[in-house]
């Protein structure tokens, strides 16, 4: 492992391909990249599940740390390796300080393994428009996590208003258990018939405000026609908010499945004892690895959206997004068209975000204005000046330069 | 009308589930089903693949009761799953598993067994569903599939399913597989059959379908024109363990060249199946097998090499010659190797040898198939720059290290015009295995959902039993050449291919 402090992109790329020469043995089948957005808080965690899924999937993980953006010198740190604590493949976290971490894709482009599709995971509150952040527009694949957000549900209908094919939600991964349950148990009962079964109500419930408890009752709504929802229950809920879900079938039956509190649920069907089935709670890396076994657009997911926002025409959206530049210090000169959807007090709290901060030489307003923000020129002049000892809030500025990686 | 409305075949993060369903099997005390079964229905459990209403029934002569069994199965399971112990899981498998202690001539016996069954029928909801696993030595299957007859639990009706999975080896020759045949098929219908060749539940086996006809890159080559000749390899390190008795009357050529060597052949050589389903599949293979030529009895001596290995070093270790294994007479010829050199009589193969070889004892255990192509018709460069540069290869490596190689000339770098062999890899396992499914794991679910793509038919190992025979018969009071343990078989195998100015593949 390597480690360098105050660096730059191509050292970054270099030192990638140096590790690659001596490492010996090299996974050669890298099939996707891997990019990780987290919190530093969060860091470890997400550390560990993508490490999980990649030795599922033989991915690249870049792991990006964004801190301090009021920060007024950028600078990036970034730990290389290959094999070892993240994982057999190759891995990256960079740590980005101040303004660069709103440019962000210009360090993580040139990492991208070539010609393999890029994942991008928001290991932290999700964003509040994914277009907002050039990490998830490069993706083919964007996972984000409501969940995380204060209030999941508000989160989940943010998600479907900035809906484009291709995104998911951990929410939704949580509830395979659950759906594969539900699915299995009407297998059971149109096997025993010998014909077709209908649903024709039913009723999930849990937490109504569990993003994941919304989703069930919202794939249910839209498999089987007819509206179920979410209504509370007195008992306490694990991290899928579902307590129980009730079906009612044609010919008069119901089938029920409870979850039994145990790491299971009781399956109650007509004409069968009772049986009861595995629901073990997942690791987040298995969670991670489940939603890198599929990189096409989730059409499920997208209908059971619809039928808990009620917004329609998800799956009719373009597939790819533009970049749309939002500079969180200087939110009125964000070029984003201020539409109808997704204009919550959210982003303008992050708006009102200390406007004190001198701005940084070279990042200028017209290049905030005019959205091209990766000139490999005002990289250069920044770096320059992050050199000098006299930068504020570099922290650890001068330890950092003295520790320097000798790698360049 | 979809039956299900849940099921979307654009959902594809739900998992293929059988219906609920009873897995009997025979045997249960065997190592088999200890190493190998036991693990993989906790695995399946684990993985959230069994169907909710599931029951497990074991038949042995054990005097044990379902508690005794219950620890054994539990053991067995945690001590050979592949993935992480949850006890949970366990303990709702536990409650489902029955043991059922008798004889296979005992009427009581499999009279409890049937009433086992029709209980769990209505106590677990398994909805007379049910897969009967031989894990038994073939002699003893007439008795056990006259008990199932007479208990009637073998028959299929409209409301359930019986189904029944056999073990090789399916019979010693052509004679006596499709006596075995048409006695399975009596009891079961030809459908219900799942002849289990745990080979075709790798992954790579799989995957070798995938390379074939999923890209354009290969399919081009994949014939007479640029193939200059197949090697088929599977070298196991070990000598015959405890199985003298089994394997003195059978040989490597029974046991493996038989069933995977020639389903290793059958799926590298066939044609692009109609769809990718289990009845076009086995067409397509079928067609393969039944146009595979052996070599012309005045060659066989050439063509048709086995041998036995004697005394010798093996990774550090010394080995025992098979005569001098325990339970092995000592002028037994047995052979531990047999490799031989097939054609395939089809407009795509006409006139590529395909070479397949087995054996103990050989340095490393390995399986790989290897297509080597033909040399470039004319080379512009100077002799002396390309002496170094042999025929590109294509190999598919089943185990271990599952993955691809691509061996194929490239320049030394310098100021010279030199060409040398390099190698591409393409690494599918190591790891990553323990995301993909183990062999057993993967074949018991599809015996579940009813899934035959991965399991040969009866015809075809009566084709395979057709190529296998005229070799038996020529071996028949021959003496196989001997080899030392831990090289690369006899000497006479090398010839062979020497003899048409080829080399054996090191794997």
């Amino acid at each position: 492992m390597t480690t360098l402090w105050d660096t730059t992109g191509s050292a970054v790329v270099k030192e990638l391909a140096a590790q690659r020469r001596t490492g010996g043995a090299v996974m050669s089948g890298v099939a996707l990249t891997l990019v990780v957005v987290a919190d530093e808080g969060r860091v470890a965690e997400a550390e560990q599940a993508a490490t999980a899924a990649a030795e599922v999937h033989p991915c690249r993980l870049l792991i990006v740390v964004r801190r301090q953006i009021e920060a007024p010198v950028p600078r990036l740190d970034a730990e290389v390796q290959i094999g070892g604590r993240l994982g057999p493949g190759e891995s990256v976290v960079m740590r980005m300080y101040g303004r660069l971490g709103l440019h962000a894709e210009s360090v993580v482009l040139p990492l991208l393994a070539a010609d393999a599709p890029v994942v991008t995971w928001w290991h932290e509150t999700p964003p509040e428009q994914i277009a907002r952040d050039a990490l998830g527009v490069i993706a083919d694949r964007r996972i984000t996590d409501s969940s995380m957000a204060p209030d999941p549900v508000a989160a989940l209908r943010n998600r479907a208003h900035d809906y484009y094919p291709g995104d998911t939600d951990i929410t939704w991964t949580r509830s395979t258990p659950w759906r594969a349950t539900l699915a299995s148990t009407l297998d059971s009962v149109s096997g025993r018939r010998g014909e077709p079964v209908r649903v024709l109500g039913g009723r999930v419930e849990g937490d109504p405000d569990n993003a994941t408890a919304q989703l069930v009752a919202g794939w249910l709504s839209s498999r089987c026609g007819c509206p179920i929802e979410v209504v509370p229950s007195p008992r306490k809920n694990g991290p899928r908010g579902i307590d129980s879900v009730t079906l009612q079938l044609d010919q008069g039956e119901e089938v029920r499945l409870q979850d039994d509190r145990k790491g299971g649920a009781v399956i109650d069907q007509p004409f069968r004892p009772e049986s009861v089935v595995a629901l073990p709670d997942r690791s987040l890396g298995e969670l991670i690895g489940e939603e890198l076994r599929r990189l096409d657009p989730d059409e499920p997911y997208s209908e059971a959206l619809e039928a808990v926002t009620g917004v329609r025409g998800l799956s009719d959206r373009p597939a790819c997004r533009d970049h749309v530049w939002f500079d969180p210090m200087r939110p009125e000169q964000t070029t984003e068209p201020r539409d109808v959807r997704g204009e919550t007090a959210g982003g303008s709290a992050t708006a009102h975000a200390a406007p004190t901060v001198p701005d940084v030489p070279g990042d200028t307003d017209e290049v905030a204005l005019s959205g091209e923000h990766d000139s490999p020129a005002d990289d250069s002049e920044e770096q320059a000046a992050v050199q000098s000892p006299a930068a504020p809030s570099a922290k650890k500025a001068g330890a950092a330069a003295a520790k320097k990686a000798g790698t360049r | 009308m979809p039956t299900n409305p849940l099921r979307d075949p654009r959902d594809r993060r739900l998992p293929r589930v059988p219906e609920p369903c009873a897995l009997v099997v025979f045997g249960i005390t065997g190592d088999l089903s200890r190493k190998k079964l036991l693990p993989a229905v906790y695995d399946l459990a684990n993985r959230g693949l069994l169907p909710t209403n599931f029951a497990l029934l074991g038949f042995a002569r054990r005097d044990w009761g379902d508690v005794e069994f219950s620890e054994l199965a539990r053991s067995a399971a945690r001590e050979h799953a592949r993935t992480p112990w949850r006890e949970e899981v366990w303990e709702r498998l536990a409650n489902s598993v029955r043991f059922v202690q008798g004889s296979f001539d005992d009427d009581d016996a499999f009279d409890e067994l049937a009433s086992n069954l029709a209980e769990l029928e209505g106590s677990h909801g398994i909805g007379g569903n049910a897969a009967f696993y031989l894990s038994i030595p073939p002699a003893l299957f007439p008795t056990v599939l006259k008990q199932m007859q007479r208990t009637g639990m073998a028959e299929s009706t409209p409301d359930r399913w019986r189904r029944v999975v056999v073990e090789k080896p399916f019979g010693t020759d052509l004679a006596s597989s499709r006596q075995l045949n048409e006695l399975v098929d009596s009891v079961f219908t030809a459908d219900d059959v799942f002849r289990i060749d745990h080979y075709l539940g790798k992954e790579t086996v799989q995957n070798l379908l995938a390379l074939r006809f999923a890209n354009t890159l290969f399919e081009p080559l994949w014939n007479g024109h640029h193939v200059d000749s197949v090697q088929i390899t599977m070298a196991e390190d070990v000598g015959i363990g405890g199985r003298a008795g089994f394997y003195e009357k059978t040989g490597a050529a029974r046991d493996v060249l038989q069933n995977h060597l020639l389903q290793l052949l059958a799926l590298t050589a066939m044609e692009e199946p109609v769809e990718f389903s289990a009845e076009e599949i086995r067409t397509e293979k079928l067609k393969v097998l039944r146009a595979v030529s052996v070599p012309d009895v005045a060659d066989m001596d050439r063509f048709a090499i086995r041998g036995q290995y004697q005394q010798g070093w093996l990774a550090g270790q010394r080995a025992t010659g098979y005569q001098q294994e325990e339970g092995v007479s000592p002028d037994s010829t047995t052979e531990t190797y047999a490799a031989v050199r097939l054609g395939v009589e089809t407009r795509r193969w006409a006139g590529v040898p395909f070479y397949l070889r087995t054996g103990k004892r050989l340095p490393r255990r390995v399986t790989e198939i290897a297509l080597v192509f033909k040399r470039a018709p004319h080379l512009p460069f100077a002799p002396t720059d390309t002496e170094e540069l042999g025929h590109n290869q294509l190999v598919i490596r089943v185990q271990p290290d599952e993955g691809v190689t691509l061996k194929f000339g490239s320049k030394v770098p310098g100021s010279v015009m030199e060409v040398r062999d390099v190698a591409m890899d393409f690494l599918y396992g190591e790891q990553f295995t323990e995301a993909s499914p183990e062999a057993y794991e993967r074949l018991l679910l599809d015996v579940l959902l009813g899934d035959a793509t991965l399991f040969p038919r009866n015809a075809e190992v009566e084709a395979s039993w057709a190529v296998i025979d005229p070799l038996e018969e020529f071996w028949a009071n021959t003496t196989p050449h001997p080899y030392r343990a831990g090289e690369w078989g006899p000497r006479a195998a090398d010839a062979m291919l020497e003899a048409e100015g080829r080399a054996w593949r090191r794997p």
